[in-house]
């Protein structure tokens, strides 16, 4: 028997699965099982050490199941799930020697500790311990499914509302200065259930304007420590069209690199959802089909009268209608009127698209220099009201902030919009997209076709908010996509669903690192030493980045100079250009700072293995190239010729001078520089570093070419490569962007629909040549 | 070595000098380990002409007051316009519309002849100022946050974004949906659309964003009610100097 098998017993698909994924994530070895029958088969040819069993079940009971599991393996473990408590199967539980009893809906991170506590503890008493719980709860009432449609009556929702007033925080609809907000509600009289849209969606409850996701102590002793608010809230009144954002923020924040702060609030939110029977005139939802909605939500509500038509959407949804309100089967005549409300609903909305939203991609990449963009953003104010309303906008900037003391601050991220002029500046100075047609433009794609591709979700939910919002009149995506609109085929990406996922805890905590050594490049440069304090090696590949933070100033995207093969501390070399900088050109030997990371792609080793590798490094480009050159060297015999051409402004601007005598005179690899401008002291060669190319010999066939430079020399240089006849896809470059969150969520660093931080920084000349923002 | 810290007023109602002793005991107290206060007419007698960052309050309006200020920058390490006036010269710069003899006569009547005046400016059109804390007046928050990242020896976050990107962090109902006509969406944040949020509309007090789209704010003045004069009035107010209106 393994010491940590679990066997899940649960007819729910989604409670099953669930709890399995989470539980796989944490290390165990799950099975599952849809029905008693089933489980009893297992337990027969395996054994297990824990079993968590759902009481009602179709075929035999869960109470049948156990008996039989006492019976035959008396050492498995059981503890108890359920949706409908009782005091009779609590205490025959209890006989039948039921470690716990948990109500559904369970909490993953709850069962988990409850688990790892049964195992660890052989032969603890059974304990019922939220015996006296249950008996404080209601009789149990009729059993509730999910995917069910049900009726209740207002007072019915009137009851599961005050009911929830008085057990958690709950938000909802209510009217102010004519228009709609949500807002903390205390009394069933103060929510409108029947409004056409809210001036800001309920999307601020999953992602407030403003969230510390840090706490932290300045100083040599920086510690650093993760927060996240896990307020349990209900929302009331969502329309479907924001259930459908919130399904998109999910895939988002849970899918990938799975968000602390948004899980810790996204599993404590119940949502009931209310059709919307009175459109804003705005709206386009049905065009972009999110005017109705079968998923995302714990109870969807739609008025038919004098009652609620009620679909169940979840056990949360099931345990309130069962402990709340009088559900009862619709009639023939209601399932008609629910219909009809539908139906004239629909007949009210006033916009449509005029082509369908599956060939927005296609569309999209057709009219990218479209005239459209110009002429729209003339009166743009820039002022990114369009970003802040929207539902599906989830980019953030992140700051430090510290007290007065200075000795301790807080990490906080807020809304940020690529609406706004320096969204994608960087320390440098540059702006990547820098005028206000790119930028609207921008935010048209990531609607329209990015959003699309990267989560296979509609990326504009129709909810009219930004057309609305903008004084200038311009944001409309559907007025964008209907004067773009063409003609072409396009397929739907597939949907996936990410609501049981484990959060990283530590995605945006840096971990201590301390400064073994610091040497001066130039006046501008110094290059860092720097090892974790736990010891552990970075597990960088050559031409990754790491996120560095001094805490109370900030965070920066950092490349790594150091190859993976030198072993236990990394370097990286740092120009002087912003606030974090600065202050990391400030700290001397033995200062701690923070390191999130490795990040990006890196260098394509694979591809580069058993190749002529060609190495172009201009100005501080050698700082990632240089973690490359010394992989080569190091790796020697997995790489045919190796070449390296360097470029700097001036012989002052030439950096790692050892390394450059070095590799100079080492046989194993052929290095050639230049400087843009001589002086009296400087023998070599003196041009630009393209002046170099033409010297080399280079095999087409057999040569990767990788090139890291500011902006400028790529152009040139790809044109000398050209020349020699390289293919595009053996051309390696590495860009720059403002990498803010380094985990594909702020948004910062994107390249049309690339995130840089994800899919970069390293590129194939042929991937960027459909990268239109580039270079 | 605390940085010495000073405050001068020029020409201004003193308000932003007030608001900036506007801190609980507690931060009075960190403040104080933070930094030594030299001169600060609003709390004590004393002077001293030795300090490192200078806070300067008020609009320039007369002649002395210009080598006044360039003596302080030739001084102070750092100095940082307070509010307003000194930021953007403020509502003093409205006497700019008139010629300076009749502002001084409407002001001084007989007596105008003691004084004299020149058109009103802020403080970055004397000698180069490194930051700002704007508003009219101040927010004391943010003037805290300017003097943590001075200590810290970083730029500070001040917003370079316009009003309506915190307006919408608030959860307002636009100014321009309630009937009423707004300069949030051309001026500067970081008030955290205060006025807006108290029931108000914007007035501009803290100066217009870098590169501010005026054409199209004046258009939807214009589309939201209000007259050519009217629009070009309520720019004034605030923002004479920045001479958008001509």
């Amino acid at each position: 028997m393994l010491e940590n098998s679990v066997l899940i017993v649960d007819d729910e698909p989604i409670v099953r699965e669930s709890i399995r994924d989470w539980l796989r994530d944490a290390g165990y070895q799950v099975a599952t099982a849809e029905s008693g029958e089933e489980a009893l088969e297992m337990i027969e040819k395996e054994d297990f050490s824990v079993m968590v069993l759902d009481i009602r079940l179709p075929g035999q009971t869960g109470i049948a199941v156990l008996k039989e599991v006492k019976a035959q393996r008396p050492w498995i473990k059981s503890i108890i799930i359920t949706a409908y408590p009782s005091a009779e199967t609590t205490t025959e539980a209890k006989k039948l020697g039921a470690i716990d009893y948990l109500i559904k809906p369970v909490a993953p991170d709850d069962l988990e500790s409850l688990i790892q506590e049964t195992l660890d503890s052989v032969g603890r008493e059974p304990t019922v311990i939220t015996a006296a719980e249950i008996r404080a709860k209601p009789p149990v009432v009729e059993v509730v499914e999910v995917k069910k449609s049900l009726v209740i009556t207002k007072d019915g929702l009137k009851s599961i509302v005050e009911s929830l007033v008085r057990e958690t925080e709950v938000v909802g609809v209510k009217s102010r200065h004519g228009k709609y907000v949500y807002d903390r509600i205390a009394t069933w009289e103060e929510l409108c259930l029947d409004y056409d849209v809210t001036v800001m969606p309920p999307t601020k409850y999953l992602l407030p304007a403003k969230e510390t996701l840090l706490k932290f102590k300045v100083g040599d002793e920086a510690q650093v420590e993760p927060m996240t608010e896990a307020l349990p809230r209900a929302i009331i009144g969502v329309h479907p069209y924001d259930v459908k954002a919130i399904e998109l923020l999910d895939e988002a924040f849970m899918a990938t690199n799975p968000d602390p702060n948004y899980i810790a609030r996204r599993q404590n939110t119940i949502i009931i959802a209310v059709d919307c029977l009175n459109p804003s005139p705005k709206s386009f939802a049905p065009s972009m089909d999110t005017r109705l909605t079968e998923t995302g939500f714990d109870l969807l509500l739609t008025d038919i009268g004098d009652d609620y038509m009620v679909a169940v959407g979840s056990e949360k949804g099931a345990e309130l209608l069962a402990k709340y309100a009088q559900a009862r089967e619709p009639t023939g005549s209601e399932i008609v009127r629910q219909k009809a409300a539908r139906d004239e609903a629909l007949a009210k909305y006033k916009l449509s698209l005029n082509v369908a939203k599956e060939r927005l991609p296609k569309l999209l990449e057709e009219s990218y220099d479209d005239p459209y963009w110009e002429s729209r953003t003339e009166a743009c104010l820039s002022c990114a009201s369009c970003v802040m309303v929207c539902p599906t906008c989830f980019c953030f900037d992140v700051h430090d902030e510290v007290s007065l003391s200075l000795k301790e601050g807080e990490r906080s991220r807020q809304w940020d919009g690529c609406m706004l002029v320096d969204f994608a500046k960087v320390a440098t100075g540059e702006n990547f997209r820098h005028d206000k047609a790119s930028r609207f433009r921008h935010r048209i794609f990531r609607k329209g076709k990015y959003i699309v591709e990267r989560y296979g979700m509609v990326g504009c939910v129709g909810c009219g908010r930004c057309a609305t919002a903008c004084l200038a009149d311009i944001a409309s995506p559907l007025e964008a996509f209907n004067a773009l609109a063409e003609s072409a085929g396009l397929k739907e990406a597939a949907t996936r669903k990410a609501m049981a996922v484990r959060p990283d805890t530590a995605l945006y905590a840096p971990r201590p690192a301390e400064l073994v050594k610091v040497d001066e490049l130039t006046p501008k440069e110094k290059v860092f030493e720097f090892r974790f304090k736990d010891g552990k090696a970075l597990g960088q590949r050559p031409g990754q980045f790491a996120e560095v933070s001094v805490m109370g100033i900030g965070e920066s995207p950092i490349s790594i100079s150091s190859s993976p093969t030198k072993d236990g501390t990394f370097q990286l070399a740092i120009r002087n250009v912003g606030n974090v900088t600065n202050a990391l050109h400030g700290l001397e030997k033995g200062a701690i700072v923070g390191v999130r990371g490795p990040f990006g792609n890196g260098f394509p080793l694979e591809a580069l293995e058993g190749k002529d590798v060609l190495l172009i490094a201009g100005g501080i480009g050698l700082f990632p190239l240089r973690s490359l050159v010394q992989y080569v060297l190091d790796r020697r015999s997995s790489f045919g010729r190796a070449v390296l051409l360097f470029g700097a402004r001036s012989p002052a601007e030439r950096l790692f001078l050892d390394e450059l005598a070095e590799w100079s005179r080492n046989p194993e690899i052929e290095f050639h520089e230049t400087v843009d401008r001589g002086d009296d002291s400087w023998q070599g060669n003196v041009g630009v570093i393209t002046t170099l190319i033409p010297k080399v010999d280079i095999d087409p066939r057999k040569t990767m070419a990788v090139v890291v430079g500011p902006p400028i020399m790529y152009r040139f240089v790809i044109g000398e490569l050209k020349k020699k006849d390289i293919p595009d896809e053996n051309i390696i470059m590495s860009l720059e962007r403002r990498m803010k969150c380094g985990v594909g969520k702020c948004g910062h660093c994107q390249i049309n629909g690339v995130y840089v931080c994800q899919e970069g920084p390293v590129f194939t000349l042929a991937q960027l040549r459909n990268l239109r923002e580039a270079v | 070595m605390k940085p010495k810290v000073a405050f001068f007023d020029f020409t201004g109602c003193e308000g932003c000098q007030l608001d900036a002793l506007n801190l609980d005991g507690e931060q009075v107290i960190d403040l104080l380990n933070a930094v030594d206060i030299v001169n600060f007419r609003e709390v004590k007698t004393e002077r001293d002409d030795d300090y490192d960052i200078a806070f300067i309050e008020g609009s320039i309006t007369r002649e002395s007051e210009i080598q006044r200020l360039q003596g302080i920058r030739d001084q102070a390490k750092v100095v940082v316009a307070l509010g307003a006036c000194a930021c953007i010269g403020g509502i003093n710069c409205l006497k700019n519309h008139v010629p300076m003899e009749e502002a001084l006569r409407t002001v001084y009547g007989k007596d105008a002849k003691y004084y004299d005046t020149i058109p009103a400016r802020p403080a970055d059109a004397v000698v180069t100022v490194d930051y700002y804390v704007r508003g009219c007046p101040i927010d004391t928050a943010e003037l805290l946050k300017v003097v943590k990242a001075l200590l810290l020896g970083k730029k500070p976050d001040i917003p370079s974004h316009p009003v309506c990107v915190e307006c919408k962090m608030a959860g307002n109902v636009c100014v321009f949906e309630r009937g009423m006509t707004c300069l949030g969406p051309v001026t500067r944040a970081g008030c955290n659309a205060i006025c807006v949020t108290s029931g108000r509309f914007c007035w501009g007090c803290r100066g217009l964003v870098d590169d501010p789209n005026i054409d199209s704010e004046k258009d939807i003045l214009q589309k939201y009610g209000l007259t050519v004069e009217q629009a070009v009035e309520r720019f004034k107010i605030y923002n004479t100097y920045a001479e958008v209106t001509k």
